[in-house]
């Protein structure tokens, strides 16, 4: 039987869809943008009455640390009757989404794990407390480290622990290729180029001699550092001049040309691919440059010892670069309903060392000295190194860079584009210079 | 009243059916309404709000008038996200309207087991959007994924597909078209409901099989190519999770997968600019009603209603 499309099919047709259509065009923009002004009202916590407290505390991080964390509360709980601390975790990519709508709902978490590139635009913004109005025992963490959590002077976060950048190296793949590790003490940016060249070309086939260093920002805050610059001022304004920007990607794109580092796409690839998928960790390259706690992940990755060296050009400039990173803070909400018992929790994780005993390094290096000293014993042989690595070049930090202004938490993103553009040559580096100081400024301000 | 009782009453009452199934009626849809209230309206609203006032989430919003829609138009990157977004649209779309078309015709002359050959091929559409084929594809465009496998096996060196700028959008593209079961499964419904008998009657007089395509096929079906047309170029200016999960939600390399959906997203949840992210939002919707509103206008020259 023939279906006649009729006057009526017609009408239908054209109805669907416009339905479709509309529904969908509606659902374009209902898509991105959910979420009203943000209420005052704080959602009433349960069991309120009596002697039960609850408090929520959020956090980031694998499944691992999830399953950490839970034993630390249950111990928390355990040695604080009637208080009940209900765990908030996601991975680190979706907590920002999380913290920020949450915040806006006016259901902010009573403790807050905080990262350095954030904390200052909850700071400013009026999110968090004030922690030398609560009652929370600082006396075992280095005043340099308790000042990384200032913002404007104010005291929002504590850091947890603490992290430094450097330079990872596989000895095994420079042995096999027949060149030298490089001496830490004395080698200039110059010379970690010729020698990921000369790795490069010794290896052979599928062997480079360094992953491309210009992913993060952390890499151009040590060497403005070494020139006496600071990534930051102060005040939040930008404080590294483009000479110093423009060498920075300079450096990346001879790496490049020399052969040191791979080309473009196979660069942004294994950018994308964490630890596991990187060079190192795939015994396909000597060297990378890392935050200090990944150093068990490379390894395990990796299969073989790798060593910790401090970044190139420490002596080659007016002082030394390199610095010691709050891993992350933890901070306690301005409207939280029990303040108190949030600084106790605060407290408890920064200064208990079986907290410490249960999490061992996976916060960074402790930083209460007393506990650190506590788990030394306890650590993994890659922990370990990294311990004494952070003892060795403790000395030879003067101070700690200022907190990142708001708007920091874009600035990776920018230099992952414009090194992009760079490594794919359609930048040179003075223009990439320029690009990326007038966007940082834009997004910061 | 309860609702047994209104029900029971438009029963038997047979004068009072109009006003009492317009109540009836009412009870039974509350939910839904309750539902589209809450959950789409209201934030529909919110954000046309939102999109004249600065907002970062963590403080109220205040207004700012038209100054975040002014903001675009100074914006490179979102005339970037808008160009990538148009190019993805303009050239996947009917790419893949194609590859929908073509395979519903294969299919439509009656193999054995065809039921089983359209679940398969429908199979992409079910999972193209999803965060799996998103990593799937990561790999198989790899630097040594698939892709470069087999081209090496014909001596020929490929790239990093996925992350170089140059290719990043053209995989994007792949997986969209890949992904035409929904469209091949409402076609190969059109192609059905064409009679035999006008294919009889041509094949008669002489005509050749391309001759019927274009002048029995493609007419006729002219107003379900219309409807998947709307329907994909919609879907298509909406793409966010492949784009997000390939470049690692950054857009890279070089801002070449900066769909229009994934810089909203950035801007709302990374740069805390909630603001301008509505007034995005409410410019796509612009876009994508304004482009609906010239297709079906554009229709009335080339679909044809069998009256």
């Amino acid at each position: 039987m023939r279906a006649t499309t009729t006057r009526r099919g017609r009408t239908r047709a054209a109805f669907i869809a416009m339905t479709a259509a509309g529904a969908m065009a509606l659902g374009a923009c209902a898509g991105g943008s959910s979420g009203g002004p943000g209420s005052d009202s704080t959602q009433a916590e349960e069991g309120g009455d009596g002697d039960g407290v609850e408090i929520r505390f959020s956090w980031w991080g694998s499944d691992d640390r999830h399953q950490t964390t839970q034993e630390i509360i249950d111990l928390f709980e355990e040695k604080n009757p009637g208080i009940t601390v209900v765990p908030d975790y996601t991975d680190w990519g979706g907590y920002w989404d999380k913290l920020a709508t949450s915040t806006a709902g006016g259901d902010t978490p009573d403790v807050i794990t905080h990262e350095e590139r954030f904390i200052a635009d909850y700071a400013n913004r009026g999110v968090l407390a004030d922690l030398e109005s609560l009652d929370v025992d600082t006396s075992e963490i280095p005043e340099t480290i308790i000042d990384g959590g200032r913002v404007e002077g104010t005291l929002y976060g504590l850091a947890t622990g603490v992290n430094a950048y450097a330079m990872m190296a596989d000895p095994q793949i420079f042995a096999d290729a027949g060149v030298e590790v490089p001496d830490d003490t004395t080698w200039t940016w110059e010379d970690f180029v010729k020698v990921s060249a000369e790795l490069s070309e010794a290896a052979g086939d599928g062997v480079y001699g360094t992953q491309d260093i210009g992913f993060n920002e952390a890499g151009l805050s040590v060497l403005a550092r070494q020139k006496g610059q600071s990534l930051y001022n102060e005040d939040g304004s930008l404080g590294v001049d483009k000479e110093t920007v423009e060498e920075f990607f300079q450096i990346g794109l001879d790496l490049q040309e020399s052969g040191g580092s791979p080309d473009g796409s196979r660069t942004v690839e294994i950018q994308n691919a964490g630890p596991e998928g990187s060079l190192l960790g795939t015994n396909a390259g000597g060297l990378g440059v890392w935050w200090s706690n990944q150093l068990g992940a490379l390894s395990s990755a990796s299969g073989n010892d790798l060593e910790l060296l401090r970044m190139p050009g420490e002596t080659e400039h007016e002082r030394t670069g390199m610095y010691f990173k709050p891993a992350m803070f933890y901070s306690v909400s301005a409207t939280s309903e029990h303040p108190e018992e949030s600084a106790m929790f605060v407290d408890f994780l920064l200064n208990d060392p079986e907290v410490a005993a249960l999490q061992l390094t996976d916060r960074g290096l402790p930083s209460n000295l007393s506990v650190r000293e506590s788990i030394l014993g306890d650590l993994e042989a890659a922990d370990a190194k990294v311990a004494d690595f952070m003892a060795e070049i403790e000395d030879e930090i003067p101070d700690a860079p200022s907190v990142p202004p708001n708007g920091a938490g874009d600035v990776q993103d920018i230099m992952i584009r414009i090194n992009s553009e760079v490594l794919f040559g359609s930048m040179t580096p003075d223009e990439a210079a320029d690009a990326f100081l007038s966007e940082v400024e834009a997004a910061t301000s | 009243m309860s609702v047994m009782q209104e029900v029971a009453k438009t029963r038997g009452a047979s004068r009072e059916t109009r006003k009492g199934d317009g109540k009836a009626a009412a009870i039974f849809l509350a939910p839904w309404f309750v539902g589209l209230g809450l959950i789409t309206a209201f934030p529909l609203l919110a954000s046309l709000y939102l999109s004249f006032t600065d907002y970062s989430l963590l403080e109220s919003p205040s207004w700012i008038g038209i100054e975040n829609y002014q903001r675009m138009f100074d914006d490179p990157r979102w005339m970037q996200s808008l160009s990538v977004t148009l190019r993805y649209v303009l050239i996947s779309v009917p790419l893949q309207l194609m590859a929908a078309l073509g395979l519903a015709m294969v299919l439509d002359r009656g193999l054995r087991g065809l039921a089983i050959y359209r679940s398969v091929y429908y199979l992409p559409s079910l999972l193209g959007s999803s965060v799996a084929i998103a990593l799937l594809w990561r790999q198989v465009f790899g630097a040594d994924g698939l892709v470069n496998q087999v081209l090496a096996y014909f001596g020929i060196e490929g790239y990093g597909w996925v992350s170089h700028p140059d290719y990043a959008l053209g995989t994007l593209m792949v997986l969209n078209v890949w992904t035409f079961g929904a469209p091949m499964i409402i076609f190969l419904a059109g192609l059905r409901q064409i009679p035999a008998m006008y294919y009889e009657a041509a094949s008669i007089d002489g005509a050749s099989k391309l001759r019927q395509f274009f002048n029995i096929t493609i007419p006729l079906l002219s107003p379900i190519i219309f409807f998947n047309l709307v329907l994909q170029l919609i879907g298509a200016f909406q793409s966010f999770t492949q784009a997000f999960i390939v470049s690692g939600g950054t857009g890279g390399p070089v801002d070449s997968t900066l769909f229009y959906t994934l810089y909203l997203y950035q801007n709302g949840f990374k740069s805390f600019d909630m603001g301008y992210a509505s007034a995005m939002a409410w410019f796509l919707l612009l876009i994508v009603a304004g482009m609906t509103a010239v297709n079906f206008l554009a229709s009335k020259f080339w679909v044809f209603y069998d009256d």
